[in-house]
Parts: structure tokens; C-alpha cells; sequence
């Protein structure tokens, strides 16, 4: 591979593991072009970009899946290790390739759209599929968060997944006697929920995803949720009644979460709770 | 609709029951009760007594404590490097 | 090693200062029921406690208050708990969760770090604030882990940190004790043989302090903002330094988490850590 050492996509993976990413992967940059709109494809955010690093981890614990408090996987704060080792394989890509690399920013580009698909990304590094519920899984370890680093340096890649985590051979079994899987049944579209899809041929296909009402969900404390709390505060015109609105819990909880931004980032994962492909292979006590 | 609203009533008559009753005031030796505990005590839902608390707590001390927080701090913090870095200069006025 | 070393050992290599393990059963006799170990993980059997520094001695001595004000800390208790509680889970196998301490519900954690960390054996309550005192370092942040790993507990300690000796002898001669004569509007209290007789501690007054920017000034700002009629009023509360920093303060969470630090200043409790050269 030209300008690059041998070894050097291995070497960069080896890093990844020991800074605590739990899987490493690299997707062509030009793979993206079929999936992602103008825009937000890995040469839109750095020209002449070649190939796009993704890691995935610091998911939920077992304990944390475990848990029957509310607050444990609302208020953990996980999400940030990944992007640290993103951060750091960026680096290293610069100070030790001598390419140009450019860590994905994790906040969103406008409204709730991101500048890349972390999730695409991870899908085209052959890292996961999508499943029935929307996140991607990945085979041996379930859902997990993403970072990614796109970068000029012409990596080896990665093939894309043939087999998926979704649907897992539990869900396919209580498909074929309830026509239902425990992601559509624990948040179903028609009865209030966010989730609606069919399972054809062993293979799972979403019909129906409620974006909105699943931010609010994921998002119950958070911009959107300052927003409606302060929209109706200013509609209220009673003096006593703002107070109880602006004081109230709802509110002080959501400034929390704002304040708190990296313990917040998801408040449900009830989808994912109950997913038998969610919570990796390894057995716990 | 929108997110639970307490009756400003509810508020005005229990407010001061709650704050005793929580952790707002403590008590080396006596721990504050949790919401839970102070529903029972009260006869209310758990709920009406989390938000009778969240609005007490920030209600209990009026905006001007805050701007007195400020004062304090400063003078403390000068009348302490006075004395204990020697520096005699730094005694607040 | 035993399984109670090793988990120390990374504790200690990922940060801490001090680390220490209480069992779920001593939760019981305090801790009301939704708010102890085994409400957040069912089986749960031990919980390992970390304390992490805070400000450092240098920020200690700025004669500036508002230095230490947004000085804040690495939250390196934290981080040591996220590394043990992935070296119990990847060694023993046994499920474990970082213990939720974030408020949830106003000033209202789901579990109280003070209160695993003086189980823990890692220190006791003092007169000011009722914050645990470490008796070697004084003042420390304390984060925790909750396990169904079954550990051996370290013992409660068996001299409390407060009131020091020289605390002690202030009380005998004057009635009071550093962190009690410093903030009489939070703090009050009685030694007696040595011992904590009495202690009160409102920690409202004391919000209004350690939190001075903040959530709760945001919104005791906003309050006004909305009720405010007057548009050249309202434009210059918006644009006040108060809610200025108010804002910053939610933003800049890291480095605002604690703006009072008068009753830890005069504490002499692991003051020595704090003289330098």
C-alpha cells in the first residue's frame, strides 16, 4: 500500500484495543457515497478523505443491564470513553502516518442530524448490522457506542457483515408464535410506542419508526425537554404556576441532564433491555 | 396537559413539612426521611411530594442569598490569606 | 493477592486516592429503602468506594475566591470506579454497576456517596456540611461501585477525623471550632469529650454558596426573567454577569461543581498535603 508502512492498519487497530475500544474497524470512505446523503459522506467533512476508522465499546455493563433502578443506565456515564479513544487514534494517525485525520464530532450537525452516521459507519467497517429496534449490534458483544476518525491514509478495510445479531434465534422463535419480537412488543407503534416491523424470511424488516416520540424517550431530559418546559412557562400567566413550572422537577432534572451532558446522553433502552443480541456472549455471576 | 404541574395550594400548605422532613435541614444524628417516607408521613403520593421538595429547595432562599454568597466567600477567603499566608495586605476592608 | 488487593490496586493505579469496600447489609440500618445498593442491583453483595483529590494545594492558597470557584477537579474517582468495575466484571465474572449519584430528583440522589465512603471505612462526618473527612487527606470526592461479588468488608473507622485534636482544644477554650466560627449561616454544632455532641447543617444556605452559578441560580434567574414585564429590565438580566455565569456554570459542569470551600479551608483535617514549598 503506498506511503504507508506494512502493517500499519493492524498496528493502528492494536492501539484502539489498548486505549479500550473493544472492536476496531475501517470502511472504505467512497462506501459511504451509496448510503449517505451530500453532505454528510466522510469527503464532505475532509477532503480526500480514503478510509474511516470506527471503534466501538464502553457499552453498558452486565450489572447495568441488570439493574432495576432507572437511574443507573440513565445517568451513566460511559458514552465518553469511546470518543476519547476516537480523539486518540486521530492523533496517532497524524503524529505517526503523517495523514490528515479528523476525529467525527459526536454532536449533530443541525437539529438531530449528525455531520456522519456513526452507525453507518460502523455498519460499512463491518462491525454490526442494524437491528429490528434501530441501533447497530454487534455479533459478539451487542450494542455498543460508536467513535469514528476519518482520514486521507489509505487503510485496509474491512468487509461488511454478512450475517446480523438481529434477529436473534430467541426473537425468531417468538416471531414465528406471536408474530412479535421483545423490541416491537416492549414499544410497539400502535400502542403508543416508537417500533413496527416484520421478520421475512429470518430476516428483520422495521415498517415503522417513530423518530420523535423515541426522542423523547431517549432525550425525556434534554434540549427538547427545556424547550417545551420554557415554551409553556412563558405561556402560563399565573406567577405561582411559572414557579412551579421552572422549579419544579421535570426542570431541575432536565438542567441536570444538560449540565451532566456526558452521563446523559441516553435516558431509555428498553428496546435494548430486553434484546437477546443486545448484551454481548459473556456469561455473568 | 404537559409535564406534572403541583398545585401552587398543595405547594403553600405542605412546603414547609417537606423541607423539615427531608434532607434540606440536617441533623448529624437524624437523617433526613426520603420522599417515600415522607408521603406516608403526610398522606400524599410519592410524586407530589418529590415535586413539593425539587420547588422548596429552590424556593426556601430568596435570589439576594446568592448575591450574599458572593460577599462571603470573598472576605473569607481574604481574611483567611491574611492570616494564614501572612499577608496582612489582603484583609478585607 | 487477595480479590479485595487486586481490586484496590487498580483503584489506586487508575487514579484514586483511597479506595474501600463496604458490604450491602451495613446500607441497611441508615439508608431508607429504595435508595440502598441492592435497589440498584438486585444481588448485590459488596460496594467499593473511591476518593479522589480535589483542588490542589497551589488553588488552595489563591487569596482570589473565584479561582477555586471554577479551578474544579478531574473527577478521578470516577474514572478509577469505571476501571474496577470493568476488572471485576472481565476477572470475576460478576455483575457491577457505577453506583448512580447524580441528583435525579433536585438535590436528591438515588445513593449517597458520603454515606457508602464512611461505610467504606474511608472516613467519617464532620462538623462542616457533615462532609467526609478523610483522617489522612481531609477533604476528598468519593465515587463508588455496587457488585454482586462478595468482598470483605473494610471496618467503619475507629477514630472519627472530626473534630481534630487542635479543633478539640479551640471548642474547650472558645466554643467553637474553625469551620463553625467561619459559616454560622450553614453550620452549627457541639463537641463534647472530643466527639461530635451536636450538628446542624442547612444545606440550602449552603447551595446558595457551593453553588452560587448553577442550576439552581439559572432557574431562580429565569423565574425573574419571565415575570419580569419591563423590556429594558428584562435585557439587563439576561445580560447580567449573574445569569452570564449562571449559564457558564451549566456549560463548564467540570470546573463549577463546588464554589464554597470556606469550611474545608479552615479544616485542618490533611492540611500537611496542602503545605508546600
Amino acid at each position: 500500500m503506498p506511503g504507508l508502512p506494512p502493517g500499519a492498519t493492524a498496528a493502528l487497530k492494536s492501539s484502539a484495543f489498548q486505549a479500550g475500544a473493544t472492536v476496531c474497524g475501517v470502511a472504505s470512505a467512497a462506501a459511504f457515497d451509496a448510503h449517505a446523503p451530500a453532505g454528510h459522506r466522510p469527503g464532505d467533512l475532509l477532503p480526500g478523505a480514503a478510509s474511516v476508522v470506527v471503534v466501538g465499546g464502553s457499552q453498558p455493563r452486565a450489572g447495568d443491564w441488570a439493574a432495576t433502578s432507572p437511574w443507573v443506565l440513565q445517568t451513566m456515564g460511559t458514552t465518553e470513553r469511546i470518543q476519547s479513544v476516537g480523539r486518540k487514534l486521530a492523533q496517532q494517525i497524524e503524529s505517526q502516518l503523517g495523514y490528515y485525520a479528523l476525529y467525527v464530532p459526536p454532536g449533530t450537525a443541525s437539529g438531530d442530524t449528525p455531520f456522519l452516521s456513526l452507525m453507518l459507519a460502523a455498519q460499512l467497517a463491518g462491525l454490526g448490522s442494524r437491528s429490528l429496534a434501530g441501533p447497530v449490534l454487534n455479533r459478539e458483544h451487542g450494542f455498543m457506542y460508536w467513535s469514528a476518525v476519518i482520514t486521507t491514509a489509505p487503510l485496509e478495510t474491512d468487509t461488511v457483515e454478512g450475517e446480523s445479531a438481529c434477529p436473534a434465534p430467541p426473537c425468531r422463535e417468538m416471531w414465528e408464535r406471536e408474530r412479535t419480537t421483545p423490541c416491537l412488543k416492549t414499544c410497539p407503534a400502535d400502542d403508543g410506542g416508537c417500533l413496527a416491523g416484520t421478520l421475512e424470511h429470518g430476516r428483520a424488516v422495521r415498517t415503522f419508526y417513530d423518530a420523535a416520540r423515541c426522542n423523547t424517550r431517549v432525550h425525556t431530559h434534554w434540549v427538547g425537554g427545556f424547550q417545551k418546559v420554557l415554551e409553556e412557562t412563558l405561556n402560563e400567566t399565573d406567577r405561582d404556576r411559572r414557579k412551579m413550572l421552572l422549579y419544579g422537577d421535570f426542570f431541575t432534572r432536565t438542567l441536570w441532564a444538560i449540565t451532566y451532558s456526558s452521563t446523559n446522553i441516553a435516558q431509555c433502552f428498553e428496546c435494548m433491555r430486553v434484546c437477546p443480541a443486545a448484551h454481548g456472549l459473556k456469561e455473568m455471576k | 396537559m404537559g409535564v406534572f404541574r403541583l398545585d401552587p395550594a398543595i405547594y403553600n400548605r405542605y412546603k414547609d413539612q417537606v423541607l423539615k422532613l427531608c434532607n434540606s435541614f440536617q441533623r448529624i444524628d437524624r437523617p433526613g426521611l426520603s420522599d417515600r417516607q415522607i408521603a406516608e408521613q403526610l398522606g400524599l403520593d410519592e410524586r407530589t411530594v418529590t415535586e413539593i421538595r425539587c420547588v422548596a429547595e429552590r424556593d426556601c432562599y430568596p435570589l439576594e442569598e446568592w448575591e450574599k454568597a458572593i460577599e462571603f466567600k470573598r472576605k473569607a477567603t481574604l481574611e483567611w490569606s491574611a492570616l494564614a499566608l501572612k499577608r496582612p495586605d489582603l484583609k478585607p476592608k | 493477592m487477595t480479590p479485595e488487593e487486586r481490586i484496590k490496586a487498580v483503584g489506586l493505579k487508575a487514579g484514586a486516592r483511597v479506595v474501600g469496600i463496604a458490604s450491602v447489609e451495613a446500607f441497611r440500618a441508615k439508608v431508607p429503602e429504595g435508595h440502598r445498593p441492592e435497589d440498584m442491583l438486585p444481588g448485590a453483595r459488596s460496594v467499593v468506594v473511591a476518593g479522589g483529590d480535589g483542588p490542589t494545594a497551589g488553588a488552595w492558597r489563591c487569596p482570589d475566591h473565584r479561582v477555586m470557584e471554577i479551578t474544579g477537579y478531574d473527577l478521578r474517582e470516577n474514572v478509577a470506579v469505571h476501571v474496577m468495575a470493568d476488572f471485576i466484571e472481565a476477572t470475576f465474572a460478576h455483575q457491577t454497576i457505577q453506583a448512580p449519584s447524580l441528583a435525579v430528583h433536585g438535590h436528591a440522589p438515588p445513593m449517597s456517596m458520603m454515606h457508602a465512603a464512611e461505610l467504606a471505612g474511608l472516613g467519617s462526618r464532620s462538623l462542616a456540611a457533615h462532609i467526609i473527612l478523610n483522617p489522612e487527606y481531609g477533604l476528598l470526592y468519593y465515587a463508588a461501585l455496587i457488585t454482586t461479588l462478595p468482598l470483605e468488608p473494610d471496618p467503619p473507622l475507629a477514630e472519627p477525623a472530626c473534630p481534630h485534636p487542635g479543633c478539640t482544644a479551640m471548642y474547650k477554650r472558645i466554643g467553637t471550632t474553625p469551620c463553625l466560627r467561619v459559616c454560622p449561616a450553614c453550620l452549627s454544632g457541639t463537641v463534647k469529650d472530643g466527639r461530635i455532641e451536636s450538628s446542624t447543617y442547612d444545606r440550602e444556605c449552603c447551595h446558595s454558596r457551593a453553588q452560587t452559578y448553577g442550576i439552581g441560580s439559572f432557574q431562580k434567574s429565569l423565574l425573574q426573567i419571565v415575570n419580569e414585564d419591563d423590556a429594558e429590565k428584562r435585557r439587563g438580566m439576561i445580560y447580567s454577569d449573574f445569569f452570564a455565569r449562571s449559564i457558564q456554570a451549566l456549560g463548564f459542569f467540570r470546573d463549577s461543581i463546588a464554589q464554597c470551600f470556606e469550611c474545608m479551608r479552615v479544616c485542618p483535617v490533611g492540611r500537611k498535603y496542602r503545605k508546600l514549598q
